[in-house]
């Protein structure tokens, strides 16, 4: 008895490994009608708008959803021989990192004919999809004074109040745009300033909302659509703010999510087409709305309960220069933030 | 006799041979460690290794480490015990709520207290979960050693006049004391490459720095380098445990088992019992259970039945795969080590234990990178049933060597001078000896892999997605209500394979003792 039971499992095992040894060869096939995409935007805001692409369009996507860094560093390990068609960053450095390697192919000019130049790399490698704002995300019952500047981060008064993501690309293109403008001593000394004042340290930006939402902190630099994100996530409101720094400010630097199609891909033509839809008019109106991003095309309504882009009297950053990621993540490992 | 004996020994070359071959595939994570980390200049490392950030990691992870198996060799000992020596109805099913957790992933477990506790972080945090986790894999051993005593040794101390708490401390600690250091071996790897809880708890681990360096670096050889860190860690710990192990078998090499228990019948220490288990239970089972059934009715979102139906076949296709091919290499492992003491099946045993206390995402990152060099096989499924079996090899072949020295020469030679030859005997004697613990493995296997996370994100086929990476992304955007029929069917299919875990060895038990008792024949 036990003996069958024994062999039956045997048995299955033994045909659920024949299964997955044919299943495997199918996965790389390639075909006309199949993109792969690799996806540092989370699945749940960039997923409904693949989906309507795929609808329209009859290509299928096969869509690898994990951090942006983490994603760049596979297609440089994976050089010419990445299945990915398109990469899609949830930030500038990514895709800056993955250009400086010479594996994006230049865009043509037909392609996101609307967005503003700003937001396109020079060597048209990659293309600005949505845009977002670094904010400050702080819980108004707990806290009363709002820093003027990056560098009030320091005071006693946020002492062990702050939160940051430094694992996160958005936090790191911040901090990159740092090192670029102020220089590498200064950036260094800023963030060893946070780690003395007990910077609390979180794995990305929506746990930095749900802490403050929570009251185990009273702040956080995140990107500005995070109060919402949670607030969708947990169903209810939440004790989370947007607050910007004084004008000018580093701290309210605005970055983009963007596209670029890799050297190594054979499907220029269904990729364009792609970027093309998710940089139209119709398109841009929806991340407006439904995911509370920023449109890039100029004149745009903002997002609701947001001043718009040139409002919020954001610093001037040249989002081309932010490929250096690798030099400020060395920073962040050294000052003991990674 | 002598020759049947020499003749085992000259084909265990082959073994050895395919033993070399298993673990050379097993040692691929690490051979690419060492690679990645020589890339940075030494410098660097230097600066990387010394740094405070990296000191103050080793020593969260050492505290979690030390507190977690303390804990563990104290309440698991305690209630596994309890539920052997007290005289209650049904005392041999109170087991079954006590292995139930191991069907609920790390992750699960903090998610669903954070929902009760949003405050919950921290190293104490840390240390509540991963015993949550670790206490079930403590019972089980403890449990069946419980089941293995010499009940002689109790009777003779009894009739010396000794009172039950020094027989405890005195005669059966003693001998359980192998399954205890066996049980802390599996809790303290087990918390050293816990990815999930710990980092939802926001406590840097090891392989919590692994991960965020892995994830957030363009540049991966930091990584390899904490990484190395880790495997330096475990190999210290295992050969703690190895040392703890031989001492205990060499003291107990003349062990008898007789069949009378000794039987606790006073009303406290049932009470006791009954609290214990009811404790653990409640927060352990009832907790996660309760508050995912609450996030599942609470769902507005109408659930896509066509994804969570291919997450739960992917799940349990490719954790069986990989469970299958854990099985496949440990074969030749298992009867190396099994075979005994030569300094080969011993290395043979560490070995294995050290890829065992890698991380998910290392064996991932490795095989992500050799992957994109070997064509079809890179993103496919079958690659992820190989990262399992490297994972989980050491269950398996734990399981396996076990099981083959239930066997002992003696019977087989019993039967070999009945006139029955290699294969014969393999299928009539060693085989059903062997087989309910060898599926036992299998079973553990085949639970963890369908637990495992973060090897999963990096290596699953595109657009396949498991019930794991699905609580976890859904989780990932605070959508819990979302995450919770994943969760909950997660936890109902690795139910069954836990559920066949706790239950009573009986036949296991009978076979092995009438195994000893053939042993004694012949050595009298």
């Amino acid at each position: 008895m036990a003996k069958k039971v024994g062999l039956s499992l045997l048995l299955a095992l033994a045909t659920a490994l024949t299964l997955v040894g044919c299943s495997s060869p199918s996965d790389q096939e390639s075909s006309s009608t199949e993109l792969t995409i690799y996806s540092g935007r989370s699945e749940e805001f960039i997923a409904p708008f693949l989906a309507q692409w795929e609808q329209e369009s009859g290509v299928k996507l096969n869509i690898r959803y994990a951090d942006s860094a983490e994603l760049a560093a596979q297609i440089r390990e994976e050089g010419s021989n990445s299945p990915a068609d398109i990469f899609l960053a949830q930030d500038a450095g990514s895709l800056g990192a993955v250009a400086r390697e010479g594996l994006f192919t230049a865009l043509p000019t037909s392609v996101g004919v609307k967005i503003a130049s700003t937001y396109i790399a020079g060597d048209r490698s990659w293309i600005g999809i949505t845009g977002r704002a670094r904010v400050f995300a702080y819980n108004p019952e707990l806290l009363t004074t709002l820093p003027q500047s990056i560098t009030d981060l320091s005071k006693p008064v946020y002492t062990s109040q702050l939160g940051i993501a430094p694992t996160n690309a958005s936090f790191q293109a911040f901090v990159t745009a740092m090192m670029n403008s102020k220089g590498e001593e200064f950036t260094q000394r800023w963030l060893e300033s946070l780690v003395k004042n007990d910077v609390q340290i979180f794995p990305k930006n929506s746990a930095i909302v749900e802490a403050i939402d929570s009251g185990i902190i009273s702040i956080g630099l995140v990107n500005h659509y995070y109060v919402w994100e949670v607030s969708q996530g947990l169903g209810r409101e939440i004790k989370a703010k947007n607050g910007f720094f004084a004008s000018g400010d580093l701290g309210n630097m605005i970055n983009v999510s963007g596209a670029g199609i890799l050297k190594s891909s054979s499907k220029y033509a269904a990729a364009e087409n792609l970027i093309n839809f998710l940089t139209s008019q119709e398109i841009q109106a929806k991340f407006v709305t439904q995911t509370l991003e920023y449109s890039l095309i100029a004149n745009e309504k903002s997002p609701a309960n947001l001043p718009t882009l040139s409002a919020i009297g954001a610093p001037t950053v040249d989002l081309d220069s932010l490929n250096n990621i690798q030099k400020t993540q060395e920073l962040l490992i050294k000052v003991g933030l990674l | 006799m002598r020759e049947t004996l020499q003749r085992e020994n000259s084909t265990s070359r082959p073994l050895i041979g395919l033993s070399s071959i298993v673990l050379a595939l097993t040692f691929i994570p690490l051979i690419y460690l060492v690679i990645r980390a020589a890339e940075k200049p030494g410098e660097q490392i230097i600066e990387l290794l010394f740094r405070q950030r990296t000191l103050e990691i080793i020593a969260t992870t050492a505290i979690i480490l030390i507190a977690v198996v303390l804990i563990n060799v104290l309440i698991g000992t305690l209630i596994a015990t309890g539920i052997h020596f007290v005289r209650l109805p049904y005392a041999h099913l109170l087991i079954i709520p006590m292995i139930l957790p191991l069907a609920i992933p790390s992750y699960v477990f903090t998610y669903t207290w954070l929902a009760l506790i949003p405050r919950l972080s921290g190293i104490l945090g840390a240390i509540f979960i991963l015993v949550l986790t670790t206490l079930p894999y403590m019972m089980l051993s403890v449990v069946i050693a419980l089941r293995r005593l010499d009940t002689g040794l109790i009777e003779v101390a009894r009739t010396l006049g000794l009172s039950k708490v020094s027989i405890l401390l005195r005669v059966i600690v003693p001998q359980i004391r192998g399954a205890i250091s066996a049980g802390s071996l599996l809790s303290g790897l087990y918390v050293l490459s816990d990815f999930g809880a710990v980092s939802l708890l926001n406590v840097t681990t090891l392989t919590v720095s692994i991960q965020n360096l892995f994830k957030s670096t363009y540049d991966r050889s930091g990584a390899a380098i904490m990484a190395l860190i880790l495997v330096l860690a475990s190999t210290v710990f295992i050969t703690l445990e190895s040392g703890l192990k031989r001492k205990q078998e060499s003291e107990s090499a003349t062990r008898r088992s007789g069949t009378k228990h000794l039987r606790i019948n006073n009303s406290s220490a049932k009470i006791t019992l009954l609290v214990l288990v009811g404790l653990y239970t409640a927060i352990a089972v009832f907790v996660p259970v309760s508050v995912l059934l609450s996030r599942f009715f609470s769902n507005a979102v109408p659930i896509n039945w066509g994804e969570l139906l291919s997450a739960a076949i992917s799940t349990v296709t490719i954790a069986a795969s990989g469970a299958a091919l854990a099985l496949l290499f440990s074969l030749p492992l298992g009867a190396l080590i099994a075979q005994g003491n030569n300094r080969f099946s011993i290395f043979a045993e560490r070995a294995v234990l050290i890829s065992h206390a890698l991380p998910g995402v290392v064996v991932g990152l490795a095989l992500v990178s050799l992957g994109s060099k070997l064509g079809p096989l890179y993103q496919s499924t079958a690659l992820l049933a190989f990262a399992y079996a490297i994972l989980f090899l050491a269950k398996a072949v734990a399981a396996m060597s076990n099981s083959l020295q239930l066997v002992s020469p003696a019977v087989k030679e019993a039967a070999a001078t009945l006139g029955k030859d290699r294969a014969a005997i393999a299928r009539t004697v060693t085989f059903p000896i062997a087989f309910p613990s060898i599926a036992l493995g299998t079973l553990l296997v085949f639970l963890t892999a369908m637990k495992e996370l973060p090897a999963t994100l990096m290596l699953r086929p595109i657009g396949m997605e498991t019930l794991a990476t699905q609580v976890w992304s859904y989780a990932a955007v605070s959508k819990f209500n979302e995450a919770a029929p994943y969760a909950l069917l997660l936890i109902l299919i690795a139910a069954v394979p836990t559920f066949l875990l706790s239950l009573p060895r009986e036949a296991l038990d009978r076979t092995k003792s009438s195994v000893r008792d053939l042993q004694l024949g012949e050595s009298r």
